[in-house]
């Protein structure tokens, strides 16, 4: 087989890498015979011309670089077997070049294809074989307690990575363009770095966690690679946190109440810096001479780029109905001057139940409306959204069971869940699909400045979508727009109280965004009608509570 | 629970009894429980009748403090300022203003004080927009009676964010109910602004002293 691959001409070249990579294919996952990928890659380094692989050499590219450049097929550079040296000399022997003992960064990926970079302590790290970068990934994974079935694995280089590659592919164009085989290898074929790094973590990475790959996975591995030269303030930005931004009121808190910094580091931020020119400006390609040398405008770096490894996975939610017993909790953390309003709030005592069976980072609680502190929610309960940051774990039906019963029988008894279950990011839509036509069913406990008679009762009953128009009301004036809202009661109905002439349940069923109170006391007249003007007396509320929240999708 | 036994020889008719009674007898306590939780919310719902007071103290008495501003500017104007935790102020005529004391009642309310109509003024968004910012002497209204005409003002420095223009129409508002439906306007003032106005507002026992009311 070798024999023939030898007396093959040049032009003939891409047909047999084309024959003997599909072969390789099969033979590289898990290939018993060591020697193949030896061979495979010398055929490729053969196929390549030995000048311009001389020349690439002498500025300073890496193997890696040089391979991909020329768009060598199935990337047989990437395989674990096939270390650094081991492609540094086969390129070097058949080149005909002899570079300079100490090893050096790549110009063009900065070490990135030579598994060369800075950890997070400063120190540089150099790695053999893509196995050993899986590894750490692993390693990382495994020690975060991460239960997963699947990843997708996102990388970002420095954009100086970009323009060194654009510069070196303009100067091979200046260069080479008039020799033979240019047309067919370059440009066309030239492989990304990321994609090159990718392929070659991807499938050791997979053995490792036994798991597969895909584009669109819930758990993310992003490498992040950044370099000190593209910004003067990379280092800052590299080792500083940034706060994320997430929805646009609540901030982010975790169970200990500690506001949430993440360590993503912003990737492929835009360079200002001039790159040192030598030589000719790359722009100036169109009119010039080719040259004898091969003349690239990038400087060789001395430094890699420092890498960050973060892995975690994507929101996870949780969805319900929650109840409140209680009417000294209000349904969010509200807190005054440094002081708690209320004994607890749902979202903590939901949130601090769910977040450690899912080993998050933090939660986020959003729920379809809301109601005052001293109102009760009884009935089927108001929906939830329940969002977990960076899961560890995605808790089973079993464990949401289990949450649910527990918080269900908490001593306090001041909050109460139906439904707890586990949601696909389909829950935003669930909860705003139900919103704008939710109607709301509430209870009063009413009183009036004269006794009750039938009449009353039945006037009450006869009510069916009346129309009433509220000002704000001037306990929420102070944060909202002075307007008007027209509003609609759909029906009520009065539940006498035995034992009182004056006391009475009204039960209601009104538009969502009604507010119940001022429509029973009347808000100084600002709510038109009311109870009080219904009744032809004064009324006065004493209690709410809310009944039922039609909601069907949860 | 049926009794029924199945048995493979007779007719489908036959078999497709028990089926039905199992769901209906599931139908049954999906119904009962839909009834027992019924009940139990009902339970929570009903209140205990003996811890109910016999007269509830009024949504004005809960939600806001009362302050009086005796005499204000003119003897016998007697204002009332509602203050709620939120800083809001309702101000208003209190039921000892002179106003009252006229034969016949109020006849009309008047917005327009010379320099502007207050009832004109639209306050918009969450920051107030377009509020007036009145000094506490500032006029607010003239509230005419068949022998007077009475001067309301502010008595609390701040932006006005709205007046009752229902007392346009309906100026026997302020003999009815002055302390609710007839109230004048709602201002808002700065903290700083209320702590002065405060120094110089009686409280409730304190004017109820002074007016020797019961």
């Amino acid at each position: 087989m070798s024999n023939e691959v030898e007396s093959v001409q040049v032009s003939d070249v891409t047909e047999v890498n084309q024959l003997s990579s599909s072969t390789a294919v099969e033979s590289h996952a898990g290939s018993c015979d060591d020697e193949m990928p030896l061979q495979l890659l010398n055929e490729a380094v053969r196929s390549m011309p030995n000048h311009v692989v001389k020349a690439l050499l002498s500025i300073g590219v890496c193997s890696r670089c040089v391979l991909r450049i020329f768009g060598t097929e199935d990337r047989i550079y990437c395989h674990p077997l096939l270390s650094q040296s081991m492609l540094r000399s086969i390129l070097e022997e058949v080149a005909g070049f002899k570079s300079e003992g100490n090893f050096q960064i790549c110009s063009i990926c900065l070490g990135i294809l030579q598994f060369c970079y800075c950890d997070d302590k400063e120190t540089m790290v150099k790695m053999e074989s893509p196995n050993d970068m899986a590894l750490i990934i692993a390693q990382l994974v495994k020690k975060e307690g991460h239960q997963i079935d699947g990843f997708s694995l996102e990388v970002s280089v420095p954009q100086l990575i970009l323009e060194n590659e654009s510069s070196l592919l303009s100067g091979m164009k200046m260069r080479y363009e008039s020799e033979p085989w240019f047309q067919e290898r370059l440009l066309s074929k030239c492989v990304s770095v990321k994609d090159v790094l990718k392929f070659a973590i991807t499938k050791p990475l997979e053995t490792l966690l036994d798991v597969k790959s895909s584009t669109a996975g819930c758990f993310r591995i992003r490498l992040t690679y950044t370099h000190k030269r593209a910004s003067d303030n990379s280092v800052e930005r590299n080792q500083g946190f940034k706060r994320r931004k997430i929805g646009k009121e609540n901030g982010l808190h975790n169970v200990n109440d500690e506001p949430v910094i993440t360590n993503k580091v912003c990737s492929d931020y835009s360079t200002d810096e001039t790159i040192c020119v030598t030589g000719r400006s790359s722009n100036l390609l169109q009119d010039q001479e080719p040259s004898e040398q091969l003349t690239v405008p990038i400087d060789k770096v001395s430094e890699p780029c420092q890498l960050v490894y973060l892995c975690y996975r994507t929101h996870i939610y949780l969805c319900g109905r929650y109840l409140k017993f209680s009417r000294n909790v209000s349904q969010t953390r509200w807190i005054i001057d440094e002081e708690r309003m209320g004994e607890a709030s749902v979202e903590e005592i939901i949130g601090s139940n769910i977040l450690p069976m899912c080993q998050g980072d933090n939660y986020k609680f959003h729920a379809a409306g809301r109601e005052d502190i001293d109102v009760r929610m009884l009935g089927s309960g108001r929906p939830f959204l329940l969002e977990i940051q960076n899961a560890r774990q995605v808790p089973s039906e079993e464990t949401v069971n289990e949450i649910e019963s527990k918080i269900n029988g908490l001593e306090n008894k001041l909050v109460g869940v139906k439904n707890l279950k586990v949601v696909g990011s389909q829950g935003w839509t669930l909860m705003r699909e139900g919103e704008a036509e939710k109607q709301k069913q509430y209870c009063a406990l009413v009183w009036i400045s004269r006794p009750l008679e039938d009449e009353d009762v039945q006037s009450i009953s006869l009510v069916n979508d009346m129309k009433i128009l509220q000002k704000t009301p001037i306990r929420v004036l102070h944060r909202r727009s002075p307007l008007e809202r027209e509003k609609i009661i759909h029906w009520m109905k009065i539940e006498r109280i035995a034992g009182s002439s004056q006391y009475f349940l009204l039960h209601l069923c009104t538009q969502a965004g009604t507010y119940i109170k001022e429509f029973v006391h009347g808000d100084l007249g600002r709510t038109q009608p009311s109870i009080g003007s219904i009744l032809g007396c004064r009324a006065e509320i004493l209690r709410l509570d809310v009944t039922d929240v039609k909601m069907d999708s949860f | 629970m049926s009794d029924i036994m199945v048995d493979q020889t007779h007719k489908p008719e036959e078999t497709a009894v028990p089926n039905n009674l199992l769901q209906h007898q599931r139908q049954q306590s999906v119904r009962e429980n839909a009834e027992y939780e019924d009940e139990e919310l009902h339970k929570l719902l009903v209140p205990d009748i003996t811890l109910l007071p016999l007269t509830p103290p009024s949504a004005v008495e809960s939600n806001f403090a009362s302050y009086f501003a005796p005499d204000f500017m003119k003897s016998g104007n007697d204002q009332y300022v509602y203050r709620h935790a939120n800083g809001l102020c309702v101000v208003g005529l209190a039921s000892t203003h002179s106003a009252f004391k006229d034969k016949g009642g109020v006849s009309a309310v008047d917005f327009n004080v010379g320099k502007s109509d207050r009832s004109g003024m639209k306050v918009t968004g969450k920051r107030k927009k377009n509020a007036q910012h009145f000094e506490s002497n500032t006029a607010l209204c003239k509230v005419c009676t068949n022998d007077d005409l009475y001067i309301v003002r502010c008595c609390v420095k701040g932006s006005l964010l709205e007046v009752n223009e229902r007392l346009i129409k309906q100026p026997e508002l302020l003999k009815s109910s002055a302390d609710r439906e007839g109230y004048i306007a709602i201002i808002m003032p700065k903290p700083a602004d209320w702590l002065k106005a405060k120094a110089s507002l009686l409280s409730l026992e304190d004017f109820k002293k002074l007016r020797a009311l019961c």
